[in-house]
């Protein structure tokens, strides 16, 4: 079998595949920091509080929800976890974030594929909140 | 300042990290080409998800999107996979990526991994199977 030409190959397109998501994740980043210090968390936070209830969820949780959306994970949980909710509270938020999390990122490098970043993104949202209240109405 | 120097540290830790994960992918992805592996167009089970279209949707699932994403741009250079397809991956990876990592970060924290595995895989499936049966972007 023929080994330095697939080699080759191989090497050059995951350095230009890096290269070009490198590209699409940078200003993403920028994007995020600017995010996480203008307080825009906090506010649309604050503005979900009271509708946690249909997820069965105390109205702090609403931080982690939105840090996950908006953010990544690692900050969802950075704020979740010293909650110290219950089981089934940390399984509707794994639920709900697993489907939806790091919009800021995903999405651009969804629209990358040439894909229908937009209606994916509708999508994931959507989902997110349908499985989140129905594992809470299912938990008994 | 410190926003600028966060979010450099941040793409620079990406950027090893893509090459760590993404230079083996492609790689042994070549090798696994010359075996002739991801030839034939025939839909995968029931989501019209083609052989060549494997790669990307499980490298997604287990690696999570940004990677996916990266060997589905290549994937789709490569073997002209169509946009119907293109987005029947997609959605499908929207729901259900990462399901390591993601998971046991909540596991870590109290939740039933379980649970969370089986409803994003159970959802990933009757969605995408639905938007494949819906000729969605079909020409």
């Amino acid at each position: 079998m023929e080994i330095q030409k697939p080699l080759k190959r191989g090497l050059l397109n995951g350095l230009s595949i890096t290269f070009m998501m490198v590209k699409v994740i940078v200003p993403c980043y920028i994007a995020i920091e600017i995010i996480k210090h203008s307080g825009l968390i906090d506010i649309i936070s604050r503005a979900c509080k009271p509708f946690m209830t249909i997820f069965g969820l105390p109205g702090e949780a609403a931080l982690s929800l939105v840090a996950g959306y908006v953010i990544n994970i690692y900050a969802a949980i950075a704020v979740l976890a010293p909650l110290g909710l219950p089981a089934k509270d940390v399984t509707v938020v794994a639920l709900m974030l697993g489907i939806c999390h790091s919009l800021t990122i995903e999405t651009p490098i969804t629209k990358k594929t040439g894909a229908n970043a937009s209606l994916l993104l509708l999508v994931r949202i959507v989902l997110s909140l349908f499985s989140g209240v129905v594992l809470h109405l299912v938990w008994k | 300042m410190e926003m600028i120097l966060n979010a450099l540290r941040d793409s620079l830790w990406l950027t090893v990290k893509l090459l760590l994960i993404i230079l083996p992918l492609t790689i042994s992805y070549e090798f696994l080409k010359e075996r002739g592996l991801f030839s034939g167009t025939k839909p995968f089970f029931f989501m019209g998800i083609t052989r060549p279209g494997l790669l990307p949707l499980i490298t997604g699932v287990i690696i999570g999107l940004t990677y996916g994403a990266g060997v589905i741009i290549h994937a789709i250079k490569e073997h002209k996979l169509g946009k119907r397809e293109v987005f029947l991956i997609l959605l499908f990876l929207s729901v259900c990526h990462a399901m390591f990592e993601d998971t046991l970060l909540f596991v870590v924290i109290g939740a039933n991994g379980l649970i969370v595995v089986v409803a994003r895989l159970i959802l990933a499936v009757v969605f995408t199977y639905l938007a494949y049966r819906a000729r969605l972007f079909e020409t």
